[in-house]
Parts: structure tokens; C-alpha cells; sequence
């Protein structure tokens, strides 16, 4: 008897997903509870295990693109031997994750999935071109007799397609939907302000061998400049804040959003009760979070959930840059590069390394002023961190 | 037409235009001109000329000897045939009717084709039968009927199917050269054709198909009196912008499949018209032949066939005309195969 192999839903806001990489091959014998396939939703990279054993067919492509979830992605063909313990068993409709449990998949889902199985309708010759030209013939439209695909549909696609089209991963996506509803719908403003950082680099000096020792790396200086933001968040409640209908929900903890980049994807992994943590807990958890972020294996709890951001370009060598709030937050802090630069100080012209901060705001719930006065606290917070307890 | 025909041997050879069963007797009597081993035989090819006035007056210029007409009986004239070819002789035999070869099928089939084989090399059978062949005559189903796959299908045998007046000849003569069993299926509506035929006596090779008309757009592959319902369709296809390439198989066995195949790699489409019953018929030969080949690679649109209907030859002169391939019939066919409606 066929149990179908449906993409699993995993998350409650998941609609779809990709599979990333099959680990069992075409027509091999798969035991319940072995890995299938890695699937990669909006936020992370998760292994879905097989809900029969039997014999696997049918694999659905690694093709990039995303799979409604419900959909199905093989077939486990359990009259076998193999296949003998589940059949006594009721088939198990649904792939299990091993992070979440299944949802029944939609009904409407199934149907979506046999056209994809029924395979590409093209004539051999379609099939050479494409072949020769790299083109996958799923995405190219058939203009013969029940959507059969010729070689002139192939010459046309690839005529309308010779500046390559790059799907957005499912990452990528939902950034670009957040990006384009925050600018649409909070008025951003920004203030900048450059901040000597000597008496950080001192304060990092000063802790790091201590932290070297209690958690094995190094602090730095970004997460330091995270701890002592969410210390000063504590005293600007508005900045540490949503929007939500027509109020402004003020958060008791800070989570702290960090951005990371992956392979051109922006992942914010949140630093959560920020303004508890020490600089050594802090750095901990960021070393886990980037770490998880790197290796694809970063939970979707594990970003969700942030009331602040900061995102830092310095490494990239920009000045001073403004980002964009991500929504429903009402403040991300934009770290630019630390520059020696020369300033003023008791008469005289000196070097400094001075790094540049811009805040942006919604200013539908943080006014200038507001968010003038946490720059402020920040700046002088930053400037003097041998004044907390954790950098004395 | 432009012909692929081997160069002439002699001096360059005086053109005339013949008809297709004058081209016949030419070949006839330049073969037995040339050869005294040639002698034609069958049912009223004496004195009456022939049934469709193939042999005329042969008999007047060779005599009864070497023109002879026998009794009603396909079975012992096949058998003199096979007999007269091992013995030395280069029979030409012709079966009044193409249908009425069944009643020959033991000495063609069995002894005819298998001789050479069984006997190690050490015999050969150098015998050709001509049979007038195919529908339009109103003859009805046991006069009219394309038999010549049923040969196409046994090893031993060759089966020739001329279209021209030129190839009627050429062909006829290389048949005769040829130390095998020859089978050259006429067609009865061909006869009466004119065509330019070269004075000399020239050979068409056997297993040598010819590109009638060059296109670019699909190929139709045609034998005797298809290649001229395919040619006419195929200028009525130029005038709506469909490039038909029109092949003439003029062997059926052995096949040409290098020039089927070289053409659908060029036009990537093929259409292939017969006047044989269209099931198990050279239609499906050649498609399989071609989806076996390299040119698979290269078809864009499924193979397509037009062949025969699954009737004996109806009398009704307008069934017998809608029992097999017609011009617009082809032209049709072309143009679903080209506009992607075959569907």
C-alpha cells in the first residue's frame, strides 16, 4: 500500500517549503523514522522523517522552489518486506519533523502535487535543447497540445530569460515583505551620533580574559555594544516597544535583535532578556545563535519575538548608514565603522576611534526628543562603561 | 523531379518523355536486348499486351519464347519462376494483379527468398516478379489491395516500389541485375504518368530512397503513388507557409533509414503516408525506426501516419477513395503535425 510523503507543516505561519537536499535516493527501502529529506522554511533548515517503511519513490525535485505544504513529495511503497511493519499499522498520512508535530495537510494540497508528478510534457527535441541550454523545462511554457512543450517554447524562454530570473528564498521573501511594510507604513526618522569608543575598547581589554575564561571566546566589541543598548533600553521604554492597533505595547524585557547575514539572506536572531544577561551570558548566546545561524539549524523560536535591533555594517568598512525598522518594533540602532578620527578634547586636537550610531524611529510612537535623550543616555553609557558593575 | 540516381555510364543519354509502363517495356526490352537469360512471362503478356499494356508489343520483337503468356495459375508460374532463376535463367515474372500473388506466397516466401540461405551461398534465385498494385481502379477488395509490407517483412526478398516513369525503369533493370528475389510493386493508377526517361539503360540502386522536395518544416515519407499525392499536398502546404520535405522511399526493403533519419534531424517533424492497410503497415517500421534512432533526439511533435483504412478495398468509388491517403488527406495531416494541433 502507497503512503504519501506530504511536506510538513512545521510552524504556524508556515504555508510552504523547499525541500533543501534528499538523503535517500530513488527506489531505496526507508524505515519509519528515518531522515528523508532536510527542508528549509522562512527561518531554518529542519530533517522530516519517513512516516512507513517501505520502498521510496517518486522523489519531488531539489529544484529551489517552494512546496506548498500538504503537498505531496514521494511515495513510500510499503508492499514489501520492508514495508510489512507499517502496513499493520495505519499508515501514518503525514511526514514527521522532528522538531514539530505535523498538521494534516489540506485537501487541495494533493492535487497540486500529481500534476507535478505527472512529469513534463515536452517532445525530444525540446528535451535536447533544454538539456543543452541548462534549462529546467518545469518552469517553461508549453504551447502544444495539452501544454506539451516544444523546442520553439524552449527557444522563447530562454530568449525571455536571458537576464537570468533568481527566485527569493523563502528567507529572502519574507524579508522583503517586512522591509516593504515597515517603509510603508512607519514613518521613519533617523539621528546620528558619532561616540568615542577608546573607553569600550579599554572595558573589553579589561573583561576579556576573565570572559575567555568563564565561556571560552573572546567578547566583542558588537556584543558589548549590545549589552550596555540593553541596559540603557530599560530607561527608554518607548524605544523598547511595538505598535499594536492603536496603542504601543511597552515591553518589561529586552530581546535584542542582531542581524546576520547568510549567503545574502538577513537573519535577526534575538539575544533574549538582554538586559539581565552579563557580558559573558550575552556573548554565550550570541555564539550560539550565529553559530546556529551558519549551520542552517537555527529555530524559528529562536527569532522571534525581538523589541530592538541592531544591525552593524562596520566590518564592511561603511561610515554611517540608516536602516530600516523591523516591524512592529519601533527603533533599530545602524552601527557603523569605528574610524580613528580627530576631535577636540580639552583644547587640543586628538585621535579618537570614533564609531558612528544612527537610530531610526517610528515616529508614531517615539518623538524626536525620545529618541534624542536615549542617544544621549547611550552615548554616555558607551562612553563610560567603567560606571556599570560588569566593566568595573 | 530531380532524381538521385546513379550517374549514366555512357555518353550523355537522349531524354524523352514516357509513360510509365512504356519506361517498364523499355527496361524489358533493353534487359532482354542485353541479356538473352531475360525472358517475361505471366497471364496476357503475349498476344494482349499485358493487362494494363505494360508488355505491348514485346512479343513481336522477341517472340513467344521469350515473352510468354501461361496459364491461370500464380502458383506454377512462381514456381517456373524460381526454377527458371536456379537454373541460370533471369525470369521476370508478372502477377496480373498484385492481390492475386497470395496464391504465389509458397514459392516467393518459402523457396524464393530462402534458397540462397539454406543452400550456403551456393544457389541464388536472380527472379523478379512486377505486380500491379493499389486502389482507384474501382477493381474492388481482391483487385486493388498494397501488399508489398507482407514481402518488406521476409529476409530473402527485395521489394521495390517506383513512382516515376524514370524509376520504373531503373529500378526494374537493377532488379533484374540483382542475384536476389526482386518484388517490383507497380501502381495501376501510375501507369498511364509521364516522366523523363533517359534513352540509355540506366539503373536506379535498390535500397536507395530519393529527396524529392527539399523543406524545412516536417518530413513526409511516401513510396509509388503517395510520393505524388505528397508532393502535390506539399506545394499546397508552401502556399499556407508549411516546408514540406517529401521523401520517396522507391525501396521498401532494404529501407533507406539514413535519409529518413538525416531528414527529421533537419525538419524535426515526419508524416508518413501509404496506401497499405495503415496497421502493422511500413508506417509503423519506419516510426519505430526512427524513435530507435538518434534522430529521436531530434523529432519535436509525435510521429504521425496516414496509411490505409482497416477495410477491404470498398467498390463504392467514393469509399475506395476514402480508404486510403488522398491529397487533402495529407495536406492535413501535415498541418496538424506543424500547427501542434495532433493532438
Amino acid at each position: 500500500m502507497p503512503v504519501e510523503v506530504v511536506l510538513p507543516k512545521v510552524d504556524m505561519d508556515m504555508e510552504s517549503g523547499v525541500i533543501a537536499q534528499w538523503k535517500v535516493a530513488e527506489g531505496a527501502q526507508v524505515h519509519k523514522g528515518d531522515i528523508l529529506f532536510d527542508m528549509e522554511t522562512n527561518k531554518s533548515i529542519m530533517e522530516v522523517e519517513a512516516p512507513a517503511s517501505g520502498t521510496i519513490h517518486a522523489l519531488a525535485p531539489v529544484n529551489g522552489a517552494p512546496i506548498q505544504v500538504g503537498t505531496r513529495v514521494a511515495w513510500i511503497d510499503t508492499s514489501d518486506d520492508a514495508g510489512a511493519a507499517a502496513r499493520a499499522a495505519a499508515p501514518a498520512p503525514v511526514a514527521h519533523s522532528r522538531r514539530a508535530k505535523p498538521v494534516a495537510p489540506p485537501r487541495t494540497a494533493v492535487a497540486v502535487v500529481s500534476q507535478m508528478h505527472a512529469g513534463v510534457r515536452a517532445t525530444p527535441l525540446a528535451r535536447r535543447e533544454a538539456r543543452a541550454r541548462g534549462i529546467d523545462l518545469a518552469v517553461v511554457r508549453g504551447s502544444g497540445p495539452r501544454g506539451r512543450i516544444v523546442a520553439q517554447d524552449v527557444a522563447a524562454h530562454t530568449a525571455a530569460a536571458t537576464d537570468e530570473l533568481v527566485p527569493l528564498s523563502p528567507t529572502q521573501r519574507v524579508v522583503a515583505q517586512r522591509m516593504a511594510q515597515s517603509a510603508d507604513a512607519a514613518p521613519h526618522f533617523h539621528l546620528t551620533a558619532h561616540v568615542d569608543m577608546t573607553a569600550l575598547r579599554q572595558a573589553r581589554d579589561h573583561v576579556a580574559p576573565r570572559i575567555l575564561r568563564e565561556i571560552g571566546v573572546k567578547p566583542t566589541l558588537n556584543v558589548l555594544l549590545a549589552h550596555i543598548v540593553a541596559r540603557v533600553l530599560t530607561r527608554h521604554p518607548r524605544l523598547n516597544a511595538s505598535v499594536e492597533g492603536d496603542g504601543v505595547r511597552l515591553h518589561n524585557s529586552v530581546h535584542l535583535g542582531i542581524a546576520i547575514d547568510r549567503d545574502g539572506d538577513l537573519l535577526v536572531p534575538v539575544l533574549r532578556d538582554a538586559q539581565r544577561r552579563t557580558p559573558a551570558e550575552l556573548m554565550h548566546d550570541f555564539v550560539r545563535l550565529r553559530d546556529a545561524v551558519r549551520s542552517r539549524t537555527i529555530a524559528p523560536a529562536d527569532m522571534r519575538g525581538g523589541t530592538f535591533t541592531i544591525s552593524n555594517l562596520g566590518m564592511y568598512g561603511v561610515d554611517t548608514f540608516t536602516a530600516i525598522i523591523n516591524p512592529p518594533q519601533s527603533a533599530i540602532l545602524a552601527v557603523g565603522r569605528t574610524v580613528d578620527t580627530p576631535v577636540g578634547r580639552d583644547g587640543a586636537i586628538v585621535l579618537r576611534p570614533m564609531a558612528s550610531l544612527s537610530l531610526s524611529s517610528d515616529h508614531r510612537i517615539v518623538d524626536g526628543v525620545t529618541a534624542a535623550r536615549f542617544m544621549a543616555d547611550l552615548r554616555r553609557a558607551l562612553e563610560n562603561p567603567a560606571s556599570m558593575e560588569d566593566y568595573a | 523531379m530531380p532524381n538521385d540516381v546513379a550517374p549514366p555510364r555512357a555518353a550523355p543519354a537522349a531524354v524523352r518523355e514516357l509513360s510509365y509502363a512504356e519506361a517498364i517495356r523499355e527496361a524489358l526490352a533493353q534487359a532482354m536486348e542485353a541479356d538473352p537469360r531475360v525472358f517475361l512471362f505471366g497471364e496476357d503478356v503475349g498476344v494482349y499486351g499485358g493487362a494494363f499494356g505494360v508488355s505491348g508489343d514485346l512479343v513481336h520483337r522477341f517472340g513467344k519464347e521469350r515473352v510468354l503468356d501461361t496459364p491461370i495459375s500464380e502458383l506454377s508460374m512462381a514456381g517456373a519462376a524460381v526454377g527458371a532463376a536456379l537454373t541460370g535463367m533471369r525470369p521476370v515474372l508478372e502477377i496480373q494483379f498484385s492481390d492475386f500473388v497470395t496464391l504465389a506466397m509458397e514459392q516467393i516466401v518459402n523457396q524464393a527468398a530462402k534458397i540462397h540461405f539454406m543452400f550456403g551461398g551456393k544457389a541464388s534465385v536472380p527472379m523478379v516478379v512486377r505486380l500491379p498494385g493499389g486502389s482507384g481502379t474501382g477493381a474492388a477488395a481482391q483487385h486493388s489491395q498494397s501488399l508489398e509490407a507482407w514481402f518488406a517483412h521476409v529476409p530473402g526478398l527485395k521489394v521495390v516500389q517506383p513512382s516515376t516513369p524514370h524509376d520504373a525503369k531503373g529500378l526494374l533493370l537493377a532488379a533484374i541485375d540483382d542475384p536476389n528475389p526482386v518484388l517490383v510493386f507497380e501502381h495501376k493508377l501510375l501507369y498511364k504518368t509521364k516522366g523523363d526517361v533517359p534513352s540509355d539503360a540506366y539503373r536506379v540502386p535498390l535500397g536507395k530512397a530519393a529527396v524529392r522536395r527539399r523543406g524545412r518544416d516536417l518530413t513526409i515519407v511516401a513510396a509509388s503513388i503517395m510520393t505524388l499525392r505528397a508532393l502535390a499536398a506539399a506545394e499546397r502546404l508552401a502556399a499556407a507557409g508549411i516546408d514540406a520535405e517529401v521523401i520517396d522511399l522507391r525501396s521498401l526493403r532494404p529501407i533507406d533509414h539514413a535519409t529518413i533519419a538525416d531528414s527529421v534531424r533537419r525538419t524535426h517533424r515526419l508524416l508518413i503516408v501509404y496506401e497499405g492497410v495503415k496497421t502493422m503497415g511500413i508506417g509503423a517500421e519506419i516510426s519505430a525506426a526512427i524513435a530507435e534512432s538518434d534522430a529521436f533526439d531530434f523529432l519535436d511533435a509525435p510521429i504521425a501516419r496516414l496509411g490505409g483504412a482497416d477495410v477491404p478495398i470498398p467498390y463504392n468509388p467514393v469509399l475506395e477513395r476514402a480508404a486510403v491517403p488522398q491529397e487533402p488527406d495529407i495536406v492535413a495531416a501535415a498541418e496538424r503535425l506543424v500547427r501542434r494541433g495532433e493532438a
